[in-house]
């Protein structure tokens, strides 16, 4: 069979009839020259092969570029895919941090914030379980203005006011046990122990009064406010000791915390 | 499974080329991780490994070497590139001329340009007439990607001969 160099100068013609570019004329033709000419039907022959070897390279080279170029598409999805995936477990890995920041910067707030604990600090307010007042239903009753307009007061932290009211009540329209009772109660809730002791020891002398176990642990609270350390931890003791008393538990716990000593 | 796979078989010889592309897509990693265990290949080198087998693969059953379907295909390419890694080709081979003729032209081809290269894949593979040649490849008209063509035709024609010419010399004496 001819070499490729020497197909050159049958290109043209071969090319024009494979391709279907010739008139039936030229195409009649060029098949008559085909049966005549041995040259001619050679170079058509190896114009034949070359074509179908080419029909396969050109199979194999789509075959080949097509494999090729889906390997990057899945090279760069797989990379993107990495890329986000980084950068999600970044941004969980950031909001985690801020909100742990969070967390301890808000908890390092409400421990420096967070108001004194209820035993907390040695102070006596900082034990004290105050006396809730007179109930509404006890003092609405319309002889006793005086006596409901004290425990309002009372209840919202103005004890002078407080105090002011409960004097005025008529000596007549409340127990004297009573009177003295929030007189004191009054005096130690506006921080002067010293001054409510003596209402609070007068109602523990009155007889048969049912305010005489609220009293004594209040006038042990006095005695602590007025740092009379010696009758606050005897009287905290008594009431401690007391089961009947419904202060007992504070006591208890006044006297576990250790509480009753500093300088007279 | 059969039935598909019997009918890409068809499919390939008519040059539909999806199935073999969807192979690719759906088994590139746990081929990679074949390759890993089995032959420590790393994922590119594998990639580029089952890509050749692919190719291979289709030339056998363009050239008729492969006239069946093997039942486990996927077997059947793993063992392929088994052996292309081990260098023990068991799987039928073309006659020596015929193979070596379409290596030289395959060598050639390697050597056009992209466009020459893409104009004649068009043309002599995927079947398109001219006018469709020219719109996928920006040419003005028909008769524009008939002279590319033709142009292209002549130099693979050109660098085969080039090639037969120099290997020409070497080979006679060991014929």
């Amino acid at each position: 069979m001819m070499s490729p160099a020497e197909l050159r100068p049958f290109l043209d013609e071969l090319e024009r009839f494979a391709d279907g570019q010739m008139t039936a004329i030229e195409q009649e033709a060029f098949e008559n020259r085909l049966l005549h000419e041995p040259a001619l039907r050679e170079a058509y022959q190896l114009y034949e092969q070359i074509s179908a070897d080419l029909r396969w390279v050109a199979g194999h080279e789509t075959l080949r570029h097509r494999l090729v170029a889906l390997d990057r598409r899945l090279d760069q999805r797989q990379t993107a895919l990495v890329r986000i995936k980084r950068r999600q477990r970044r941004a969980q890995t950031r909001w985690g941090t801020i909100f742990t920041v969070a967390v301890v910067l808000l908890l390092g707030l409400w421990l420096l914030l967070r108001p004194g604990g209820r035993h907390s600090g040695t102070s006596w307010q900082d034990y004290y379980v105050a006396d809730p007042g007179l109930p509404q239903s006890a003092t609405l009753d319309e002889h006793r203005p005086l006596l409901a307009e004290a425990m309002e007061q009372y209840r919202e932290g103005h004890y002078p006011a407080a105090l002011h009211a409960l004097r005025r009540v008529p000596t007549d329209n409340l127990g004297a046990d009573t009177m003295l009772y929030y007189n004191g109660i009054f005096l130690l809730s506006q921080g002067d122990g010293r001054a409510a002791r003596p209402y609070l020891r007068r109602v523990i002398q009155q007889p048969g009064t049912a305010l005489s176990r609220k009293a004594r642990y209040h006038l042990a609270v006095a005695h602590w406010a007025a740092k009379q350390w010696p009758e606050a931890r005897t009287a905290f003791r008594e009431v401690a000791s007391d089961s009947l008393n419904p202060y007992r538990q504070a006591a208890q716990q006044v006297l576990q915390a250790d509480v009753l000593q500093g300088e007279e | 499974m059969n039935q598909p796979l019997a009918e890409a078989l068809t499919h390939l010889r008519m040059g539909n080329q999806t199935f073999l592309i969807n192979f690719y897509q759906d088994n590139r990693d746990h081929f990679a991780r074949w390759a890993r265990r089995q032959h420590q290949q790393e994922p590119a080198v594998a990639h580029e490994l089952l890509r050749a087998v692919l190719v291979d693969f289709y030339d056998q059953v363009i050239d008729g070497r492969l006239t069946k379907l093997p039942p486990d295909l996927r077997n059947y390419l793993y063992g392929m590139a088994q052996e292309q890694l081990q260098a023990q080709k068991t799987t039928a081979e073309l006659p020596r001329v015929e193979a070596s003729r379409r290596q030289q032209l395959l060598r050639a081809f390697g050597q056009l340009g992209a466009d020459c290269q893409q104009v004649l894949m068009y043309f002599y593979f995927r079947g398109y007439n001219f006018e469709k040649v020219a719109g996928k490849m920006g040419f003005a008209n028909a008769t524009v990607a008939r002279l590319q063509k033709a142009n292209c035709l002549r130099k693979l024609v050109e660098l085969r001969a080039r090639a037969m010419e120099g290997e020409a010399p070497s080979s006679s004496p060991a014929a």
